[in-house]
């Protein structure tokens, strides 16, 4: 009778109990499109100087720059490439009319300075799910490389990537908010 | 350049060794079931835990821990509803354990259908720890368990006593050993983190100091794959939480995002963009491309296995926003399941096959819902109640935990797939999100 034995022994193996130890870890110093981009070059371009632009003498020769009157203009005109977003509606990656225009002040950038590198990042409201984001944003960065490159500029210094939801700028939950996050931000890499 | 050091994590071998007796005159409680808690009609049973009753005078204040554990456990199942133990007449530790000793009338006019008495002895770092489980109505032991362990350990006999509770009364096994992974956010990244299924004991699992989205289990739950952006663009990697070691599983050009493992196996279903569009695939543990599941020209992402392997639930924006689709794998067949709203997303398959689970925006608000795999019986489990995203359902198939605003900033919450039983599990600052339940891996 299989009732009869009262006392069965089980042996259990606890698998789902873990502990850990850790190492101190060291943050990396921050890599481009990683947090507020290109700091480097923000200050310098601040203070109007070519002086702790981040940019040394060999970088200068690369983007054929020698002129102290060369740079300055380059400092000034890669700052508002890089401060000037291009916003998008809602779960879409069209560009505006006034994406556009934007996108065409980048060409140019892109054409008076064609050795430059830069990183198109493609961002998204908060609202909607972290993958369907991170696709919808890489569908925004696509945009925007389409259209820089259908202008004329040339291909090969642009990268994009898609942070998706991930990086907001505005941290509101109102349509001002949302509208300020569904971006494509553009960072120099040089 | 540095490289940062990976914790080491390992699934301590733990032994407990119980005992197990049965009931009253040799009734086998494993085959008769109690409860059908399948019936529409089902109520929460009402059971009465009292404290656990000290038997030596070490680590005293466990006779109220482990109560109250267990009661959490219990009232966590949606199968129970636990007394408050301030009505108890009697001092728990004045009273015995046997049947001939429980004044059973009395636990009957406080409305108590079953009664828990435990025990417990302390040498050492050794726990010895006796529970028993009552039919108040019939005034007769259901079982009774002995376990012994290392004092340590004591939460993890509770959950096992609790998981033969259910066992005893519903015949099938609770989710009381299992975790739950999700996202943390801190400062300007976010890190994977495992934590146990009543919300104790969360882990840091990943310290990559960028962004670790999307956690996922493997079938056996050995292993996590998750996608980061440490080397750039999203790349996805896996974390075997045996030693800690981190791999990447693939980093093609573009998106490398959304891994779902398949079901007994080691390939999974990702969402990879190499080739311009966002197409799902089927790849193998070392990120070679076995099969293209899904593509086209519109996004294709988040994929959710059939618990057989066969179907895949994945969304996409198709027609113009994202809806839930059904693929069948041999056939190469997809459905639309979604028809109501204009966003749904992240669907979850449950572990029985019978329920899809998704995020879909009503009234301007994401909400968890859930319908049968062709799409039909959609029921509505939250209602507007801040946001509520990325269901992923506990391996019993009773329980969903999500991510959710409702309680300000983003925070895990589980709830019973009937809509009740809401709780919140997790609370550390910061935000939490992306949660993915783990199969069941103790061995039985």
């Amino acid at each position: 009778m299989r009732y009869g034995s009262l006392v069965r022994v089980f042996l259990i193996l606890a698998l789902m109990v873990g502990g850990f130890s850790c190492s101190k870890t060291t943050v990396p110093p921050p890599q481009p499109g990683f947090g507020p981009g290109a700091e480097g070059l923000s200050e310098g371009a601040g203070t109007a100087g070519t002086r702790g632009s981040g940019l040394d003498e060999a970088k200068w020769r690369e983007l054929g720059l020698t002129s102290e009157a060369e740079k300055k203009e380059f400092l000034a005109k890669a700052q508002t490439f890089e401060n000037q977003d291009i916003y998008f509606d809602f779960d879409a990656y069209t560009l505006s009319e006034p994406a556009k225009r934007i996108l065409d002040e980048k060409v140019a950038f892109l054409k008076r300075y064609p050795k430059v590198k830069v990183t198109i990042e493609g961002h998204c409201d908060e609202r909607g799910t972290t993958e369907y984001n991170l696709a919808l944003g890489e569908r925004r960065a696509n945009s925007a490389l389409q259209y820089i490159t259908n202008s004329g500029a040339g291909r090969t210094n642009l990268t994009t990537i898609s942070y998706g939801k991930e990086r907001p700028v505005a941290s509101g939950q109102d349509e001002a908010a949302w509208a300020k996050n569904r971006r494509d931000h553009f960072v120099l890499n040089y | 350049m540095l490289q940062t050091k990976q914790l080491i994590m390992w699934w301590g071998c733990i032994f407990i060794t119980a005992v197990l007796f049965l009931g009253w005159r040799g009734t086998t409680w494993a085959e008769r079931v109690y409860i059908d808690i399948t019936q529409p009609s089902f109520e929460r049973i009402p059971i009465a835990i009292p404290d656990f009753k000290r038997q030596t005078a070490e680590q005293s204040q466990l006779a109220r821990d482990m109560g109250e554990t267990l009661a959490n456990d219990l009232d966590y199942s949606g199968v129970f509803r636990p007394l408050d133990p301030k009505g108890f007449l009697e001092d728990p530790q004045a009273v015995g354990l046997t049947a001939a000793d429980i004044k059973f009338p009395d636990w009957r006019r406080l409305g108590a259908d079953f009664l828990v008495r435990g025990a417990y002895q302390v040498q050492g770092s050794t726990l010895r720890m006796e529970g028993r489980l009552f039919d108040v109505v019939g005034s007769r032991m259901v079982f009774g368990k002995v376990y012994e362990g290392e004092t340590r350990n004591w939460r993890l006999m509770i959950h096992r006593f609790a998981d033969e509770i259910l066992f005893a009364l519903t015949g099938e096994r609770g989710v009381f050993d299992t975790k739950i992974a999700y996202v943390q956010a801190q400062g300007k990244g976010k890190e994977i983190y495992v934590v146990d299924f009543d919300g104790n004991n969360p882990i840091q699992v990943t310290r990559d100091n960028n962004l670790d989205l999307s956690p996922a289990w493997n079938s056996n739950g050995t292993q996590l794959a998750y996608v980061s952006f440490k080397d750039g663009g999203a790349k996805i990697y896996s974390l075997n939480l045996m030693d800690g070691v981190q791999r990447l599983i693939c980093g093609y050009p573009g998106l490398n995002i959304a891994p779902a493992w398949r079901p007994g196996s080691n390939e999974l279903a990702v969402t990879l963009s190499k080739d311009g569009n966002p197409n799902i695939y089927l790849i193998s543990s070392s990120g070679d491309i076995i099969q293209k599941l899904v593509q086209g020209f519109s996004i294709n992402v988040s994929p959710g296995w059939s618990p057989d392997g066969r179907r895949l639930a994945y969304v996409s924006d198709d027609t113009g926003n994202p809806q839930i689709y059904i693929l069948d794998i041999s056939s190469g067949q997809k459905r639309r399941i979604s028809y109501s709203g204009n966003y749904n997303t992240a669907p979850a398959w449950s572990p029985k096959g019978d329920w899809i689970a998704y995020s879909s925006l009503v009234g301007g608000r994401h909400n968890i819902v859930i319908s049968r795999p062709d799409g039909s019986d959609v029921r509505q489990l939250t209602h507007g109640e801040g946001s509520n995203e990325d269901p992923t359902w506990s391996p019993d198939g009773r329980m969903l935990a999500f991510s959710s605003t409702r309680g300000g900033s983003s925070a895990i919450w589980v709830l019973q797939t009937n809509g009740t039983g809401v709780r919140r599990l997790t609370r550390n600052g910061g935000g939490q999100e992306l949660p993915d339940w783990s199969p069941r891996v103790s061995g039985r």
